[in-house]
């Protein structure tokens, strides 16, 4: 009665499967556009928020132990029990938001250090300088400090990039890891391709956005290689 | 909400503590997995950054390749390895994923940290006719310690949270608490998952931070800001990386 | 400086574009646009195990041919899904008669309530549906399809403790690892129940989900000895592994059925899911889940394919 079943696209044992590629586009796809979408949000919401307690921390000695204490607190806890908490609160429907909360969060552990590294290193003379010229606070902190710290803050945020996108395949548990969920897949079903093709669009997709972000650094400063020439 | 009630009564329930499931049988599994994953990375990335520093070449390849151990998501690594290998060496899979994460921090502190050495304290040593080997035992290690242990620090915070990602192909260890108690939805057993990882994280941190100040006087003596410090950015020593 | 700041703009803006393009997750949607419908949204929300994502999926789509817009999520916590489904976030969710109605009996009667479920499919029913109703959900009609967890051991270890039913695993005081999901620990046919009917020595749940290739395989490599397994898996003896006969009937038979929120519900939403169900049978949902476990489908490309075939889309 029961018509046949499909062949297998490819024994669960062979690491490579131009079949799998060509018959899971769409899911692919996807995946990949939840994982860069998850990873983007949580990076852009991470630096503005990380710029805020930054400036937080400038205030006070010990708004800054808080701050950066915290930080060190947030990195101790398990993404995976992260999710466990958060989820249920909000519902799910919301996982995905879920998902994007605890990147945020683990963004700023390292986003939020960046700033103030970057920040603090600014030579105090440049400053005065400034303010020499007349420069108000917040002229002064766009024109002047920022640019100065960029190189930290950028290279914090690549460490941040990186890391966010392989944090991302966490969000399995709830359905919303991107790329993770076709790691999910190929744990229950066993299937080598899959792992190895989602494993390499992960370290692809860090690799892309560490170099983009590179490209950005080096265009936003370009005094760093004039100083080389000259 | 009154999940801090749940974890604490979760916490204070007898019948959790015993067993081959109880938090003393996970977290000692949990120790030896990170454990063991640290010792195999400082053994590999020890001598490796010491030696590139000491030349002072190959660094940077040395810390991209590295790197690329970041990108590789550890549930990617442990999927890849559950796959490849079998169910039946699950715990293997775990340690050698961790290795991989564990070994960037302490390879690029240690080669950073080599790096950073005054080049003055370099050239006076080599003045005073010490060999490659001296000046490495004698004034480079000491003077990069401060970093070399940074690493090592963070290699094993990372670690010990990360070893909870085990828990989603069925190894054992305190993540255990936080899968389990998700899934029969159990706040106070992933909660009280959650604080158990923390607090052993935060143990190791603060054991660091004592030993730290024990190898590094400067820093017992001055600057007291805490952590942070003007890294050159290019370089700079790793940050800590969440990501169990 | 300023085109410094423009490219900088541009930079953001790109990235935004990309976050926005992030559409929803898991599946495609195998031939039917559950995107076009204009009678509202629906989420449909299955365990991840083959079997539900695969009903999961025939749901959604009978909904959006009757008009609706619909979302396919998967979650391992049932009761996450229990408290999405009562408070209306997931509209739809395929059960299993007998479990659900035990679930939801210890949910709201306390985890010591005596079992209501029964091996007459009526009586399962009625007490689903007093019970459904307490918390604002109505059971519609069961499909004729029926499955049963079951327990399998590897081909060599029933030679070699010479094993034909749960009785004889009892017996035997062997102890076994059970590969199964982290919640058989407490789901009253699973380890308890194995542990109370049978006397059969569960030393730990190797959590590698319900009957996935994982747990047939660990299984039938000797790592862990009892996989639990469906009986719509016609897949299990392929894998090395022999099942053990329920001699106590520990198991209901459990008739697949569509749970729905019953706010949500609608004359329309009846309609298509009770066409389904009086269609699906247990042969075709054990062929469907072979299509997606041997055959390498998407749960989402079987559940279409085969409701074309039935005419139902």
């Amino acid at each position: 009665m029961a018509p046949s079943v499909t062949p297998a696209l490819c024994p669960g044992t062979d690491w490579l499967c131009g079949k799998y590629i060509t018959a899971r586009r769409s899911d692919i796809v996807l995946a990949l556009q939840e994982h860069v979408s998850l990873t983007v949000g949580a990076v852009l919401i991470g630096l503005a928020v990380a710029f805020g307690l930054a400036l937080l921390a400038r205030q006070a000695r010990w708004l800054e132990t808080l701050i950066l204490g915290g930080s060190t607190v947030i990195y101790t806890i398990p993404s995976l029990a992260l999710l466990a908490i958060v989820v249920p609160l909000i519902g799910l429907t919301r996982s995905r938001l879920a998902v994007l909360f605890g990147l945020v969060l683990y963004s700023l552990v390292i986003l939020v250090r960046a700033f103030v590294t970057g920040l603090r290193g600014v030579p105090p003379d440049a400053v005065e300088a400034a303010r020499g010229m007349g420069y108000g606070p917040v002229r002064l902190l766009f024109r002047v400090e920022l640019p100065l710290a960029l190189p930290a803050i950028m290279a914090g945020l690549r460490v941040a990039t990186v890391s966010t996108v392989a944090l991302v395949t966490l969000g399995v548990v709830v359905d919303h890891g991107g790329l993770g969920n076709l790691l999910q897949e190929a744990l229950d079903k066993s299937y080598r391709f899959e792992a190895l093709d989602a494993a390499l669009l992960c370290i692809a997709l860090a690799v892309v956005a560490d170099l983009l972000l590179l490209a950005i650094q080096r265009l936003l400063s370009p005094w760093r290689r004039r100083s080389a020439v000259r | 909400m009154n999940l801090p009630r749940q974890v604490a009564s979760w916490l204070s329930d007898g019948s959790h503590w015993k067993g081959s499931d109880g938090v003393p049988a996970q977290l000692a599994t949990h120790l030896e997995l990170s454990g063991m994953a640290v010792g195999i990375a400082l053994a590999v990335a020890l001598p490796i950054g010491l030696w590139l520093g000491h030349v002072g070449r190959g660094g940077a390849l040395a810390i991209n390749i590295s790197n690329v151990g970041r990108a590789i998501p550890t549930y990617a690594l442990l999927v890849i390895l559950f796959v490849a290998i079998s169910a039946t060496h699950r715990n293997l899979e775990t340690v050698i994923a961790l290795v991989a994460f564990a070994i960037p921090p302490i390879l690029t502190n240690t080669y950073v940290g080599l790096r950073e050495v005054d080049p003055e304290a370099r050239e006076a040593a080599r003045g005073m006719g010490m060999n490659g080997g001296q000046l490495l035992r004698k004034v480079e290690v000491p003077l990069a310690m401060p970093l070399i242990m940074d690493g090592v620090r963070i290699a094993v915070v990372q670690v010990i949270a990360t070893t909870t990602v085990a828990a989603l192909i069925g190894v054992g260890g305190l993540g255990r608490f936080v899968t389990d108690g998700f899934i029969s939805n159990d706040p106070g057993e992933y909660g009280a998952g959650a604080v158990l990882v923390a607090a052993l994280a935060l143990t190791f941190e603060g054991f660091f931070a004592v030993l730290q100040r024990r190898v590094d006087p400067a820093r017992r003596a001055g600057r007291r800001g805490g952590r942070v410090r003007a890294a050159p950015a290019e370089q700079t020593p790793v940050a800590a990386l969440p990501a169990g | 400086m300023r085109a410094r700041s423009l490219l900088a703009g541009a930079a953001a803006g790109t990235l935004f574009i990309l976050a926005a393009c992030g559409g929803t997750s898991g599946g495609g949607n195998g031939g039917v646009d559950r995107n076009k419908g204009s009678k509202g949204n629906l989420t449909v929300v299955g365990q991840g195990f083959t079997e539900s994502d695969v009903v999961a999926n025939l749901y959604a789509d009978v909904l959006s041919k009757a008009g609706y817009k619909t979302t396919v999520t998967k979650v391992s916590n049932t009761e996450l899904v229990q408290k999405s489904l009562q408070n209306g976030q997931v509209a739809v969710a395929p059960e299993y008669a007998a479990t659900y109605a035990d679930e939801l009996n210890t949910t709201i009667n306390g985890p010591k309530a005596a079992s209501v479920a029964s091996p007459d499919l009526q009586t399962t029913l009625k007490a689903l549906k007093t019970l459904a109703n307490k918390v604002g959900l109505t059971p519609l009609d069961p499909s004729k399809a029926v499955d049963q967890n079951a327990f399998a051991v590897s081909t060599k270890f029933a030679k070699q403790h010479s094993l034909k039913t749960l009785s004889d695993l009892g017996r035997s005081k062997v102890p076994v690892i059970l590969a199964a999901a982290a919640e058989c620990k407490i789901r009253p046919f699973c380890q308890p129940g194995l542990e109370k009917t049978y006397g059969i020595k569960v030393t730990k749940i190797d959590q590698l989900g319900v009957d996935t290739t994982a747990t047939k395989n660990t299984v039938a490599k000797g790592v862990d000895q009892l996989a639990l397994v469906l009986t719509t898996d016609a897949t299990v003896s392929d894998a090395g592994l022999v099942t053990l006969t329920d001699d106590k009937h520990l198991q209901n038979a459990d008739y697949l059925i569509p749970i729905v929120n019953t706010k949500k519900l609608t004359p329309d939403i009846e309609k298509a899911l009770n066409g389904l169900s009086a269609v699906l049978t247990t042969a075709d949902l054990a062929q469907m889940n072979k299509q997606v476990d041997v055959g390498q489908m998407t749960a989402a490309d079987v559940a279409s394919a085969y409701l074309k075939t039935k005419g139902l889309l």
